[in-house]
């Protein structure tokens, strides 16, 4: 792959984490202390890309003399070729004298003869006088590497093109957050997973804890997680009685309907349902993947080891709402 | 997109070319405008739930693992450019079978996860470590760094000696793969490229070399990385779960199947302990298992290895992993956790 085509990869790439990073998109795949990971990454990874683009367009015009002492510029490419191991910045470096000698061509108005044997000498048949044409960095890019790519063949060294063409992949995330931005995992993912409950992770036990007793107020918006958590485990029946107020997604199995929420640690591949049965009046229904604010009271001792600790919830009120900006829980 | 300002001068360039090839900035182009056109297709086509759970992972684990992969990289073309090898050397031991260990140990220093510690690995190789140090560096940076260490002992509150198995079972992995490698080990196993010495740069050419490293690096990883993601998602996607409940409860079982499932969800090495434990009904041992096998190999990380090492490396240092893990991390386990 010739290395502009990886440096306009690499923008993109950076670009994409950037651009979900900024809109917030990127809750939907990563948890909220991600951001700063995201930003810095895209960032660099842009900075790396603009800093190759910029030595090829400039290098060459920065440095005039070495262009003109033909031994400096010989021993150049060896020493660069001898010290950077891959292909794709063996044609970088590679591509330094031929870069110099375009556009030296280019600001003379026309090459000369002897400016053009000598691009000829330096860079054997691939060389096109063609500098003319277009911007001279341009120019000169697309000759040095034009002149790499013949070269890299010439190695014998089936090894040389391989890594080049896996950078190709890096097209699909690209592809996929700019054109297709997959939606955060729901119920799908739910029905997928078994049923292992995060109540114990929560909890950080197994067994009966003491929780604090819940804030004061009616109804008490509390996490799923948490929900779940305290219906299993709490020895104190925090929940018992309390109008609480909780905020998940519709998942339809068999004639059940549960409140779902994903959990997550990391990312999105790491995620681990939340599941909360619903009873009562205005359940049935419901259409997967619906977020929904219920409020309702738990059904105490409905959460046992052979559901898997899936609280039952008795509604009293459920609102349509908007998926929040973080349709995880951390 | 700044792909076509870029591109148009190239068709004006090629009339006087002695032959002509499509480069890949035109493919690049081309793939690029077709996506755009099609994207309104290619939205409603992918509009199956299984798949939009599959790209949603897919974009996730690329997401997550892909800054880690940049400080990688940029450690890499540091080591690379200002760090000499003779520093290098002086630092480690002169004894291979004594350096092992002490590569072991600094990787407890590198907050890394695993797809950074590829790159770094292979650099180190090149500025003239021995193999085996730098492979003991490449298992230990990720599975014993204090972030996850501190996550696991978040993860599980009640069993203080989960920390403890683990560092020691993933240690004793890193160690002994070590050893296996430079008693067994054969350098034309690792792909020529990737050992190639690079000769110390002079003042000027030190940030060039930093710059390009780090680039060349990073073009080259990130394919991979990719590769692996696309694997994670799709493995993710096609298992049932439902096997690790059932599986489970039966403890030689429970152990090869939380390994299996390991390498195949290829969680980050700092989320996996949350994971581990939120599967209820499952004994701490196959658990501990889940925890040393999956920093040391996975699929993405296969991929990263295949891509930075060559084939013929990975087809024999990742199955070996995996039965060094196994068993330390159940010898560990048996240790510290008494079997439970």
């Amino acid at each position: 792959m010739r290395r502009e085509t990886q440096n306009i990869l690499l923008v993109l790439v950076g670009g994409a984490l950037l651009k979900i990073s900024l809109t917030g998109a990127y809750l939907q795949y990563v948890k909220p202390s991600h951001q700063f990971w995201l930003i810095g990454g895209g960032a660099v990874m842009v900075a790396l890309a603009v800093i190759s683009i910029g030595r090829d367009l400039i290098g060459p015009r920065r440095d005039p003399a070495a262009a003109d002492t033909p031994a400096h510029g010989a021993a150049d490419p060896a020493v660069h070729a001898a010290a950077v191991p891959d292909s794709a910045v063996h044609a970088a470096v590679g591509l330094d004298p031929a870069g110099r000698t375009a556009v030296g061509q280019d600001s003379a108005g026309h090459a000369g003869p002897e400016s053009e044997s000598q691009a000829a000498a330096d860079h054997g048949p691939d060389s096109h006088g063609s500098a003319g044409h277009g911007p001279a960095g341009q120019a000169a890019a697309d000759h040095g590497s034009a002149d790499h790519d013949s070269a890299g063949h010439d190695h014998g060294d089936g090894t040389h093109d391989h890594p080049a063409r896996s950078a190709w992949l890096l097209l699909l995330p690209v592809l996929a957050i700019f054109l297709i931005a997959p939606p955060a995992l729901g119920a799908d993912s739910v029905l997928r997973g078994d049923n292992r409950a995060a109540a114990s992770r929560a909890a950080g036990s197994d067994g009966m804890v003491a929780f604090s007793p819940l804030p004061a107020g009616s109804p008490v918006p509390v996490p799923m997680s948490e929900f779940a958590a305290r219906a299993a485990w709490d020895s104190g029946n925090s929940l018992t009685n309390r109008d609480v107020q909780l905020s998940g997604f519709v998942v339809a199995q068999d004639t059940d309907v549960y409140l779902a929420r994903l959990s997550i640690a990391c990312c999105a591949a790491d995620a681990f349902p939340v599941k909360v049965k619903l009873v009562g009046q205005g359940t049935a229904g419901l259409a997967n993947d619906t977020w929904l604010e219920v409020v309702g009271r738990v059904e105490p001792g409905t959460a046992t080891k052979e559901n898997d600790y899936i609280p039952t919830l008795t509604v009293s009120s459920i609102t349509e709402i908007p998926q929040p900006e973080n349709p995880y829980e951390g | 997109m700044s792909t076509q300002t870029v591109v148009e001068p190239e068709p004006a360039a090629t009339p006087p070319a002695p032959k002509r090839r499509v480069t890949s900035l035109e493919v690049l182009c081309v793939v690029l405008v077709v996506a755009l056109l099609a994207q309104g297709r290619l939205v409603q086509w992918l509009d199956v739930p299984a798949i939009q759970t599959g790209a949603t992972i897919f974009v996730a684990v690329c997401v997550q693992a892909l800054p880690f992969l940049v400080l990688g990289v940029l450690i890499s073309g540091a080591i690379a450019a200002f760090v000499p090898a003779s520093a290098l050397n002086r630092l480690l031991p002169k004894r291979q079978s004594v350096a092992v260990p002490v590569a072991g140990l600094a990787g407890v220093a590198l907050p890394t996860c695993e797809c950074a510690a590829v790159p770094v690995a292979r650099r180190l190789m090149q500025q003239g470590v021995p193999t085996s140090v730098a492979l003991a560096f490449l298992l230990a940076a990720p599975a014993v760094n204090p972030v996850v260490l501190v996550a696991t002992n978040v993860a599980f509150p009640n069993n203080p000696g989960m920390v403890a198995a683990r560092l020691v079972g993933s240690l004793a992995t890193a160690v002994v793969m070590g050893w296996l490698w430079a008693r067994f080990g054969k350098a034309e196993w690792i792909i020529e490229r990737a050992l190639r010495r690079l000769p110390e740069p002079d003042g000027r050419s030190r940030w060039r070399l930093f710059f390009e490293t780090s680039r060349a690096d990073l073009v080259d990883a990130g394919g991979f990385l990719v590769l692996g993601g696309l694997t994670a998602a799709v493995l993710n996607v096609v298992i049932p779960r439902a096997w690790v409940d059932t599986l489970g409860e039966q403890i030689v079982l429970g152990v090869l199947v939380m390994a299996v499932l390991a390498v195949v969800l290829a969680l980050c090495s700092e989320a996996d302990a949350f994971v581990a434990a939120s599967i209820s009904g499952m004994p701490l041992l196959p658990k501990l298992v889940f925890l040393v096998v999956g920093p040391a190999i996975d699929v993405k990380l296969f991929a990263l290895q295949a891509g930075t090492f060559g084939r013929s490396f990975a087809i024999r240092f990742a199955p070996a992993t995996l039965v060094v893990a196994l068993v330390c991390a159940v010898l560990s386990g048996l240790l510290f956790l008494g079997g439970a």
